[in-house]
């Protein structure tokens, strides 16, 4: 194929241009990364709730922060369930200690153990009922803080420090840009409300699993699925149409700078496209040569990006405080997917120049 | 020589642009030509010789007339036929430069096969064939800007006769290169036209490569204005 044989002999020309579309494909990576970087941090806890919705209370506008539950509320909801697959869920934000000094916020959330609201552990054991001073901690809570299961850790809110004994790992992700963590339900009211009083709320959430409650509403309460109960988040919708326009963005440039640079050289060589199409060769035959170059040129970089991509995330999680990048096999297959659209999309404005070559060019006349 | 016609081109007419900025390249050329012929078409820059070449050759439709060629009418092809007759029918010798710069002399021939989907191992016997012919077997493996410019007709000459095809045109064969060179270069297309039993038209402003044909068709602003046996 003269395609494929005039990349081998012009390794510099076309190895500058994978260079390009590299790093435009490595930014376009990066950037999809960063979509999925910041859902995690933003709410892979709520995603990763053993529940099809969540319900909140009805003024609190589906947001966890604001919503709190009175225990009538939260007894209806178990009532319209049948009671036996809904969890009430207490939030709060709190600051601890790290073994270093440095101060914190960790996404508090307090459950029942035994209900659907329990998470999954990893190492140690599960909350028993009497573990006021007990917590669960993620994982990367205890990457981050160089803690490990039965290590002591001071927890501070509302001008209240505690000791907090950890029993258990869990890997149930982040909330709110926070690591989780998951203490009692009856702990999370004394951190979030102070000691006990009446009317104070008996939860901020209610996890609700099957039946055809979901989506619903009764009194003081509103239920929504996890994908509406994901995109309330504050800030997620904003952060998500941010993502999306760069990554938009991203894919506009890579079509652009492939679409350039085959263009250019396309035009480089005028009269030896005329000359081909002289000795007998179609617009087609030429115009197919163009896009094995621009499919080869696209597959390298791709490749080459993908390895970066890779290496990048890696080397990020080795920084304490990681940004907020991760990358699913879903986000390599469709961002390759989409750059490779782009490219071929792009071949299209060299191939017009291919078919406007008029042969007569290889005579030296033009028509 | 074959006696039967090859070649008919009658009424032969090219017009470019239209109403008071119409140029007449060409203005109503018979030709008739056989097998075996070597026919130099010569006269003045802008005579209208490359635009009657280019009509033979299907590079370029006329406004008026024909061109028969083995029985069909070359003007009344449409493009992708007229990419065929080319690739099939015609064999191309362009001035200077003419070859795939990142292609060796051996690729610049199998190319032309390549186009035509044909099988690339025969198609490389077929050019190392040539290329000893052509004498420069060599320089099978030289990139074209490796080549000196008679080197480069070599090849451009093996790469017409790829096809096998009836027709060799050439367009001023020896611009970029010496007298003594140039002359070597037509010699060896008058002869691998007439072993070949091929119609070889070769558009040259210079009187002494005219000479090496068998005969001339004269050009001045477009129309003929002569013909005779060369030499």
């Amino acid at each position: 194929m003269i395609g494929l044989l005039e990349l081998r002999r012009r390794k510099l020309q076309f190895g500058l241009i994978a260079l390009v579309v590299t790093l435009v494909s490595y930014l376009v990576l990066m950037i999809n990364g960063l979509g999925v970087g910041l859902n995690i941090q933003a709410g892979s806890v709520l995603r990763n709730f053993n529940a099809d919705g969540i319900a909140y209370s009805d003024n609190a506008g589906l947001s966890v922060i604001r919503s709190e539950l009175s225990s009538e509320a939260v007894t209806a909801i178990a009532d319209a369930d049948g009671g036996d697959r809904t969890a009430p869920l207490g939030y709060v934000a709190a600051n601890y200690r790290r073994t270093s000094g440095v101060v914190k916020s960790a996404a508090f959330l307090g459950f029942v153990p035994g209900t659907i609201g329990e998470p999954d552990l990893v190492k140690g054991r599960i909350l028993a009922a009497d573990d006021e001073r007990a917590l669960l901690a993620d994982s990367r809570f205890l990457a981050v803080a160089d803690l490990e299961v039965g290590d002591t850790v001071s927890v501070t809110v509302r001008l209240v420090t505690e000791e907090f004994v950890i029993v258990g790992e869990i890997d149930e992700g982040a909330f709110f840009f926070q690591p989780a963590v998951y203490v009692l339900l009856s702990t999370w009211q004394r951190l979030r409300y102070g000691e006990s009083g009446d009317g104070q709320p008996a939860a901020s959430i209610v996890l609700v699993k099957g039946g055809d409650l979901v989506p619903g509403e009764g009194p003081g309460y509103k239920i929504v699925g996890k994908g509406t109960a994901f995109n309330n988040i504050e800030g997620v919708q904003g952060q998500q149409s941010t993502v999306q326009a760069l990554r938009v963005f991203g894919f506009v440039i890579g079509g652009l700078v492939i679409a350039v640079f085959f263009y250019v050289i396309t035009l480089q060589k005028v009269t030896q496209i005329g000359i081909l199409k002289a000795v007998g060769a179609s617009s087609m035959f030429v115009f197919r040569q163009l896009v094995i170059q621009v499919l080869f040129v696209t597959s390298v970089a791709v490749a080459v990006s993908v390895l970066l991509a890779w290496a990048t995330a890696l080397a990020l999680r080795q920084l304490p405080d990681g940004v907020p990048i991760a990358f699913t096999t879903q986000t390599y297959v469709l961002t390759v997917a989409g750059l490779f659209v782009v490219g071929l999309l792009a071949t299209l404005i060299s191939g017009r120049q291919v078919l406007k070559v008029d042969p007569i060019i290889a005579l030296g006349q033009q028509q | 020589m074959n006696e039967t016609l090859l070649l008919s081109a009658s009424g032969l007419s090219k017009t470019y642009g239209s109403g008071e900025t119409a140029v007449a390249a060409v203005r109503d050329v018979d030709v008739t030509a056989r097998r075996g012929e070597f026919i130099a078409i010569v006269g003045p820059s802008g005579s209208g010789k490359t635009t009657l070449l280019a009509m033979i050759g299907g590079l370029l439709t006329p406004t008026s007339g024909s061109v028969m060629i083995e029985g069909r009418d070359v003007a009344k092809l449409g493009a992708r036929e007229r990419a065929r007759y080319r690739r099939e029918s015609v064999g191309y010798v362009f001035q200077a430069n003419n070859l795939l710069p990142f292609l060796t002399a051996r690729e610049n021939m199998t190319v032309v096969a390549a186009i035509g989907g044909g099988d690339r191992r025969a198609a490389g016997r077929r050019a190392d064939l040539i290329l000893e012919e052509l004498g420069i077997s060599n320089r099978t493996g030289a990139l074209a800007t490796e080549l000196s410019g008679g080197e480069r007709q070599r090849v451009a000459i093996g790469r017409s006769l790829m096809n096998d095809p009836a027709l060799i045109l050439v367009d001023e064969p020896t611009a970029s290169l010496d007298s003594a060179r140039g002359r070597q270069v037509v010699e060896l297309l008058a002869f691998e036209v007439r072993s070949r039993d091929k119609l070889g038209i070769m558009v040259t402003h210079d009187d002494a490569m005219a000479s090496l044909a068998d005969r001339f068709i004269e050009l001045s602003d477009g129309s003929l204005v002569g013909a005779g046996s060369s030499g």
